[in-house]
């Protein structure tokens, strides 16, 4: 893998979507193509994103929260 | 702030005012599963224990301190986060931190801050602002794949697009003299 591909494996895994599950926890395909750096780039990533969507949000809310809201709304 | 002022209308089921709790608690409790991070998707175990939280507020019985949802809600994470180590047999980072949850994480609160962001938002160029623009729009509901072939983008393009509108977004607000976090111009 390529610092390219890495990068790019990483902006995903920083996202907020996750692929829809019943009762078991879904992780994010690209996770699994990260190696242990990776990750914890990906997770400071987007605890650094997040307040930035909320900033750019209407109501306030990162696209976590959003996700979250919409899974208790269905 | 007590974010248990919002627990009376979350308890009667009024997701607005969930929003609002999930607004100052998701940053505390993000950061309290750094430790995990390498061996769990923290997204994934954070929006679960988010959803749970919301499943038992309406039973929720506080003890007097502050921010005793969201105490219940780091507890919930964690334990999530637990138990995904032993089904993973992974092991978890020491804790490097102790976070206080009677003092939250600082949101973007500020009206002003708010307004430089938006005003340097923007300023982006059209195909990163659309990229930004389309993941702010799905809220996590769709996945990059289905984001760019909206956009008639390759999805490495896409990724592309909004790291660079990050990235300009960090100088954007670096030059106005506001640093908000050296992860997102990295």
């Amino acid at each position: 893998m390529t610092p390219e591909e890495k990068e790019l494996l990483i902006e995903q895994v920083a996202g907020a979507w996750r692929p829809e599950g019943d009762d078991e926890l879904h992780y994010h395909k690209a996770w699994h193509d990260l190696d242990a750096a990776g990750r914890a780039r990906a997770f400071e990533l987007a605890r650094a994103l997040r307040p930035l969507e909320a900033a750019l949000d209407p109501d306030g809310l990162s696209t976590t929260a959003r996700a979250v809201l919409a899974k208790i709304r269905k | 702030m007590d974010l248990d002022v919002h627990l009376p209308l979350i308890a009667a089921g009024d997701t607005a005012a969930f929003g609002r709790w999930l607004a100052g608690a998701e940053p505390t409790v993000r950061l309290t599963l750094r430790s995990f991070a390498t061996v769990i998707d923290v997204e994934a175990v954070l929006q679960e224990a988010l959803l749970r939280v919301w499943q038992v507020a309406p039973r929720f019985v506080p003890d007097g301190r502050e921010n005793g949802l969201l105490r219940l809600a780091i507890r919930i994470g964690r334990n999530l986060a637990v138990s995904e180590v032993r089904r993973t047999k992974a092991r978890p980072a020491e804790p490097t931190e102790d976070l206080d949850p009677e003092a939250p994480a600082p949101a973007v609160s500020d009206p002003m801050l708010r307004q430089k962001i938006v005003d340097c938002r923007d300023k982006l160029p059209a195909k990163p602002r659309e990229a930004l623009d389309a993941r702010l729009a799905s809220a996590g509901g769709e996945d990059d794949d289905a984001l760019a072939a909206a956009l008639n983008m390759r999805l490495n393009t896409f990724l592309q697009n909004f790291t660079r509108a990050r990235k300009l977004l960090a100088d954007c607000l670096e030059r106005a003299g506001i640093s908000l976090d050296a992860e997102l111009g990295s």
